[in-house]
């Protein structure tokens, strides 16, 4: 079938902006319904009455536009949340986030090895579950209006830390994924050890890169500050690709690099409308390869994952937020804030089905975030509804002293 | 002085926390967007009392209100156009005023310092009403709690303002 590339984007893109307007009005994260755009009018599209809804095919230049989105997603990400903020954030947060993204990752990589019994399997269900999403978050803590609270400057914190943490995730996920499927432990530890080595390394000097970096960059004209930019994130993916790193890690990591650089602001704001652009195209090619017939499989995992995922956030976040000394109400906050999941859970799933995991985890990561974007507003904004719950439930257990615990 | 505490807020913005001399917090978020937030956290509250949003075109006329650049009285807005120099100020006569107890014609406030006393509205006692008076003659005396309404150019303004607070 012949169909023109533009009218097949035209149509995807008005069923995109309907979804983002949608999302707006109701105060909705845009992220899921994106996905479900993607998936009511993709080629799995229902049936209505005789009817295929099948509008937009999935073509090689969707699919393009889809990973430049994972580029500047990951770009944008890496310049916002750097390391360098990181390192100026204090021990507090090291010592808390380290514990609520160990703990988070632990919990993920148990359960994902019950549902599979594969490693390979097991990790990407622990990065699709364990890493929040800052998008959701920040939007989340505006609306709610907490930004000017203390426990707020700890739950950005732990953004940024959970992002250096995902050029680590990723970069050993890339090397489980692409060794071909034969798992034996021989073969991929070098691959997977030279990668994290190569991440690290650059995280680490990622001042010094972006130092050398800087007097290079044509500041002053806006035209070629553009293309350069652009062009070097196209090269970094390439050359990233070259060493068997996913395109995915290289933008992650030109973004630490750049976001030490006097440039940083400029580059963010040239970045962000393209980054929203294209991501968008990215969630809804996403959806348009999933078969909502498959979210039979996929159910009770889901299901099984929400629980885990709240409860286990909850537990994680009030241990965090303990040892980076906020306590009691501010870490009922943190803890139930930091819920959200959204793009990179799809960011994963989409590299592990590429590399051909189990065709189950789209279907599984999609309805994931969508039943979490429903849930996890509702948590942050009951928050304090909950503390005052714990405290009451303190009160009136009796102590073993017989003195009753009264809520400060 | 006020402190002033800054923060990093990564995918938002930055924060900056003025904690105010009566114990009470202010907070302004400033987004990468240009957004303006205000928060006011009362005195060891932990949650703020009220808030507001402000676009950064909204942000930056409060700003120049506040910060005093923008201040003109309504009522003496055509008057300011119309005769650029001239001031017409309120004032009160402190404690311990260099003039207190002077009057208008011992001073002679208008051939000597280039002002003009408009109205006098004397201060408000025990529930008493004060009484304004229109054009005071020369037998005014300068009484501390007093407000005058003077006008002058706004060199002899300053110069009669220092006059009436109080001396070192």
């Amino acid at each position: 079938m012949n169909h023109d590339i533009i009218f097949n984007l035209a149509l995807a893109f008005t069923f995109i902006s309907l979804a983002i307007f949608i999302a707006n009005k109701l105060k909705f994260s845009s992220i899921p319904l994106l996905i479900l755009a993607g998936m009511l009018t993709g080629p799995h599209a229902p049936d209505l009455g005789g009817i295929s809804l099948a509008l937009v095919y999935q073509t090689e230049s969707m699919d393009l536009l889809a990973r430049l989105g994972v580029l500047l997603m990951l770009f944008y990400l890496g310049l916002e949340f750097s390391a360098g903020k990181l390192a100026a954030a204090g021990s507090s947060l090291v010592k808390g986030g380290t514990v609520y993204v160990g703990l988070n990752f632990a919990r993920g990589l148990a359960f994902g090895w019950l549902f599979f019994h594969s490693w390979p399997e097991a990790f990407v269900v622990a990065g699709i579950t364990g890493i929040s999403s800052s998008a959701i978050i920040t939007k989340l803590l505006v609306e709610l209006k907490r930004t000017a609270n203390p426990e707020t400057e700890f739950i950005l914190g732990i953004m940024v830390f959970e992002d250096v943490f995902l050029a680590v995730y990723l970069s050993v996920l890339t090397g489980l994924l692409f060794s071909g499927g034969n798992l034996a432990a021989r073969e991929i530890v070098p691959g997977v050890v030279l990668i994290f080595a190569f991440v690290v390394f650059i995280i680490a000097c990622g001042r010094r890169i972006g130092a050398a970096l800087e007097p290079r960059l044509p500041a002053k004209s806006a035209e070629s500050f553009t293309v350069v930019v652009f062009t070097l994130l196209l090269l970094t993916a390439v050359l990233v690709e070259t060493l068997h790193i996913a395109e995915a890690i290289g933008a992650l990591l030109l973004g630490l690099v750049m976001a030490e650089t006097v440039h940083a602001r400029r580059v963010i704001q040239l970045v962000s409308p393209m980054r929203d652009l294209f991501g968008a195209v990215f969630f809804f090619s996403f959806g348009l390869d999933i078969d909502y017939r498959l979210f039979g499989d996929a159910l009770y995992l889901t299901l099984a994952a929400v629980l885990l995922t709240v409860a286990g956030n909850v537990v994680t976040g009030l241990l965090a937020s303990w040892l980076a000394g906020y306590k009691s109400k501010r870490g009922f906050n943190v803890a139930f804030t930091i819920i959200a999941r959204g793009e990179f859970a799809v960011i994963v799933a989409s590299l592990a089905v590429t590399a051909g995991a189990s065709p189950v985890l789209p279907a599984f990561a999609a309805l994931y975030v969508l039943v979490l974007a429903f849930i996890s507003p509702v948590l942050a904004k009951n928050a304090p509804s909950f503390y005052r719950g714990y405290t009451r439930l303190l009160a009136s257990l009796p102590r073993p002293g017989g003195r009753t615990h009264s809520a400060g | 002085m006020s402190i002033i505490k800054e923060a990093e807020l990564p995918g938002l913005g930055k924060k900056f926390e003025i904690s105010l001399d009566n114990g009470d917090r202010v907070a302004v978020v400033i987004h990468d967007e240009g957004m303006r937030e205000v928060y006011h956290f009362p005195a060891g509250e932990d949650d703020p009392l009220s808030s507001v949003t402000m676009t950064d075109q909204e942000a930056r006329q409060v700003g120049s209100i506040i910060s005093g650049s923008f201040y003109q009285p309504r009522l003496l807005e055509k008057l300011e156009t119309a005769v650029a120099d001239l001031h017409i100020e309120w004032l009160q006569v402190e404690i311990g005023s260099a003039i207190a107890g002077k009057s208008i014609g011992e001073l002679g406030l208008r051939k000597n310092h280039g002002i003009i006393v408009i109205a006098v509205i004397e201060d408000i006692k025990k529930g008493r009403k004060g009484k304004t008076l229109i054009n005071p003659g020369p037998s005014y005396v300068f009484t501390p709690g007093h407000t005058i309404v003077a006008a002058g150019l706004q060199e002899k303004m300053r110069q009669f303002e220092g006059l009436l607070t109080r001396e070192k």
